[in-house]
């Protein structure tokens, strides 16, 4: 269908987005590696319970560890070989958690479960939640309790937005899995029974959005270029005018969004019985030697990837795990993908802001730009005298979806984020 | 990977806007004011501007010098004192005892030692100085010059610089801390010290005469005369044959100002055309509704130029959208209210009053986030299903 212009959004900002260092590369596959350390934790909620030990022999897709809990994923072999050892190890955001270590043979034995062919709608969320698939957008929510609300839905929102500078993993993947894509939309929406199925892409992406207006039963929304334009209650209010309450799910609204990665390991799910080991990532920034868009298996160290990617071009300032504007930092290159991993970034001292904080100049630039139209300010006044509650109160910090715009805009570079999930962390104790 | 790597929070990538920058741009915003002002009163306008601006920048320097301790110095310890005491009674006994040279070369020894660590952490207070330097205190020197007649003297224009900087932002906190506007206060400041030589011709004398160099500002003729149609409006409009204050006279470069503010996005567009509208509209409401009289006062006297540069003063206006509304229109009704029964200019004053009110406004009007629906609202939703 043609693409319809996206509601405008009240507050975001206009980032230089960066993304012609990667957005010509296609995706390449990246070589099995010798030896994988799959986390536990892998998605939102509990970690998984191992279900192999130590020596195990395990072939590739083979579940390794069950869900435990409603709200957590199935995890799988992302290569052929034995199971060394089950171990603790510190994960990129610094805390310690349970991984799997595989030591690959090298055979690439497959174990998928079997094709469905014109699945039910029960059948494809068994499928599912069989396959570990979770959010691949970046909070790795687990996409089969995300397609059972609990309230009537009618819409089906495909987030290809990518509104992160230097990403393009989502924009390849719409390029050259166009078909996938919409195939496990159906699949989606099959699922959660309705048929209006919109996908909201950003304007920076002409030839993804020229490439869905060929297919009849999908919306297509062209979105203006505002970070956070990919944020879910942005997305769902840019593409159908709904406001989602504050507290409230997007099915509260009767909207579900789906990221087209996830998209993509639904249709991979359903009609080749593929579990969800491996995604497309990103390696970008101008500390990079080649920017690439590769497609990895869970579980592969950092340093393994940035070596296929020609390793450093110069020393980088910053060394970032998913996007810029909400990723994390980290300062060794002996970390591990998870299924959440979008990318992987490089940055010299020209592209990464580290500048000294300055004072505070009220000038309310952080309030002007908020997508969610809170007052940042007052959360990093009153938190750093150690007033949470008046920091949380006066701030509406707990609508705060934690985008970076506020500390993007401010020209005083105060560290708002920081004073923020101090002020939610104080909060959530407190409850 | 080497040890150069930098850790933190998100976003890693950040805006290339600084306080410096934005403060320079208010600068460059305020340069046609101030050429107009050098323009229209000579010498007069150009000493007071300068003398405004280096006081302010000096004042600001020797607080911090002295805040961090670059004054702590220390040139004698115990052990020099104990030292020099030997000497002194080595001297009175022996004068050519052998041992006398050495504690000497000791003596001076430790002395150069200490006087080279005063003298260095006096340095490094004048390193962080200029590394925090981020020219406040240039604008509130300059924009405080610009509110004042020429007629002011170079060391009342001093005092009222040294006074705005330490006492009214220095002392509260330095940059972003302080609760009322500096240039504001130190023209209320100096009004109250020195109205006796520097204001009486500015704010009560009637227009006509020699006005240029009494400074009589052309609003307090109409305020105390009734004489509105004294001047055509494109005098007052350029401040040509018009006595008021050095930056205060010339409206086209006020405007020229304001356009390059909005245009750098500094300050929001309506933010001074919202405060000079109400004012003008609520003098020509207290006026019996004279329509012809709205011109002629919102470009007379300090409205324009307080609107545009001591209003907008990020530190000491509201940080949201509702209560910037609410702080605007305060500003507006306060001003015509004030002009109307003091006769005199009150713009200063009535930003000061309001400045006081701005912590109230931040704690009450708080915009609600995106998604929020009145609880009443959703209550009827439920009944109604």
């Amino acid at each position: 269908m043609k693409a319809v212009k996206g509601k405008l959004l009240l507050g975001g900002i206009h980032v230089p987005d960066r993304k012609s260092l990667a957005n010509a590369a296609p995706i390449e596959v990246l070589p099995p590696p010798d030896k994988v350390a799959i986390n536990l934790s892998q998605s939102l909620g509990r970690p998984s319970v191992p279900c192999v030990a130590a020596g195990d022999a395990v072939k590739e897709g083979q579940v390794i560890a069950t869900a435990a809990g409603p709200i957590s994923s199935q995890v799988f072999a992302s290569i052929s070989g034995t199971v060394k050892e089950i171990k603790s190890l510190i994960t990129e955001g610094g805390a310690e958690s349970q991984f799997i270590v595989i030591e690959g043979d090298g055979s690439g034995e497959k174990e998928y479960m079997q094709p469905l062919k014109d699945p039910s709608a029960e059948e494809i969320k068994q499928r599912i939640y069989d396959a570990g698939i979770v959010g691949l957008g970046g909070a790795g929510f687990p996409t089969a309790v995300k397609i059972a609300p609990k309230t009537p839905v009618d819409t089906l929102i495909l987030n290809g937005a990518e509104c992160e500078p230097y990403l393009t993993c989502d924009h390849r993947l719409m390029l050259e899995n166009t078909d996938e894509i919409a195939r496990g939309a159906r699949y989606i929406a099959k699922a959660l029974g309705v048929t209006k199925i919109l996908i909201g892409i950003e304007v920076n992406k002409p030839d993804c959005i020229q490439k869905f207006e060929a297919y009849d039963d999908i919306g297509v929304v062209a979105l203006k270029k505002r970070y956070p334009m990919g944020g879910e209650k942005q997305l769902i209010y840019s593409c159908t005018g709904r406001k989602v309450g504050i507290g409230k799910l997007p099915a509260d609204s009767g909207v579900v969004v789906q990221n087209v990665a996830t998209c993509f390991a639904v249709c991979e799910a359903v009609e080749l019985g593929k579990p969800l080991y491996e995604r497309v990532l990103t390696v970008s920034g101008k500390a990079v030697n080649e920017p690439k868009n590769l497609k990895v298996r869970v579980g592969t160290s950092i340093e393994n990837i940035v070596d296929y990617c020609g390793g450093e071009k110069s020393a980088p300032k910053k060394a970032i795990l998913g996007g810029p504007m909400t990723g994390i930092a980290i300062k060794s290159y002996d970390l591990y993908t998870k299924k959440t991993t979008s990318g992987i970034l490089l940055m010299t001292e020209e592209e990464a802001a580290a500048e000294e904080p300055t004072p505070c100049l009220n000038c309310g630039m952080c309030a002007d730009h908020c997508p969610m139209h809170l007052m940042p300010m007052n959360t990093a006044f009153y938190s750093s005298a150690g007033d949470y509650e008046l920091a949380a109160k006066l701030g509406n910090t707990m609508s705060c979806i934690e985008c970076g715009v506020c500390e993007y805009v401010c020209p005083a570079k105060r560290p708002l984020i920081q004073a923020i999930r101090k002020t939610k962390a104080a909060m959530r104790a407190k409850k | 990977m080497d040890n150069s790597i930098v850790i933190s929070t998100p976003p890693h990538v950040k805006s290339k806007r600084t306080t410096r920058k934005i403060m320079l741009d208010v600068l460059i915003a305020l340069a046609p004011a101030a050429i107009c002002g050098i323009v229209y009163f000579l010498v007069d306008a150009l000493v007071i501007e300068i003398t405004a601006v280096v006081f302010a920048v000096l004042a600001e320097f020797i607080y911090i010098f002295i805040a961090k301790g670059g004054f702590s110095w220390k040139f004698s310890d115990d052990e020099s004192k104990a030292l020099s005491k030997e000497i002194k009674e080595l001297k009175k006994q022996n004068a050519d005892d052998p041992s006398l040279a050495e504690k000497e070369a000791k003596l001076k020894e430790i002395k150069d030692r200490l006087r080279n660590a005063s003298f260095g952490k006096s340095t490094n207070v004048c390193k962080a100085f200029i590394h925090q330097f981020d020219f406040t205190s240039v604008v509130t020197g300059l924009i405080l010059a610009l509110i004042l007649p020429s007629t002011a003297n170079w060391y009342e224009v001093a005092i009222g610089s040294a006074f705005a900087i330490i006492l009214v932002k220095m002392v509260f906190g330095g940059t972003g801390r302080n609760i009322a506007n500096p240039a504001a206060t130190g023209r209320v400041f100096m009004f109250i010290s020195f109205s006796i030589t520097t204001f009486t011709a500015a704010n009560f004398a009637a227009i006509g005469g020699d006005t240029l160099s009494t400074g009589a500002t052309y609003l307090s003729g109409y305020l105390l005369q009734g004489n509105a149609s004294a001047m055509s409006l494109v005098d007052l409009f350029l401040g040509t044959g018009l006595a008021g204050c050095i930056g205060e006279t010339c409206k086209l470069a006020l405007i020229v100002g304001y356009i390059y503010l909005v245009v750098r996005k500094v300050i929001k567009w309506w933010q001074p055309v919202l405060y000079i509208a109400v004012a003008g509209l609520m003098s020509v409401a207290i006026n019996g509704f004279d329509f012809t009289l709205f011109l002629p006062y919102i470009l007379s006297g300090g409205l324009m130029f307080g609107a545009i540069f001591m209003a907008t003063d990020y530190v000491t206006s509201p940080k949201g959208v509702y209560g910037q509304i609410v702080y605007y229109v305060c500003l507006g009704i306060l001003t015509a209210v004030l002009r109307h029964f003091t006769g005199i200019e009150v713009v200063s004053f009535v930003i000061l009053i309001m400045n006081l009110f701005v912590p109230l406004i931040d704690r009450y009007i708080i915009r609600k986030p995106f998604g929020y629906k009145r609880e009443k609202k959703v209550k009827q939703n439920k009944e109604g299903k």
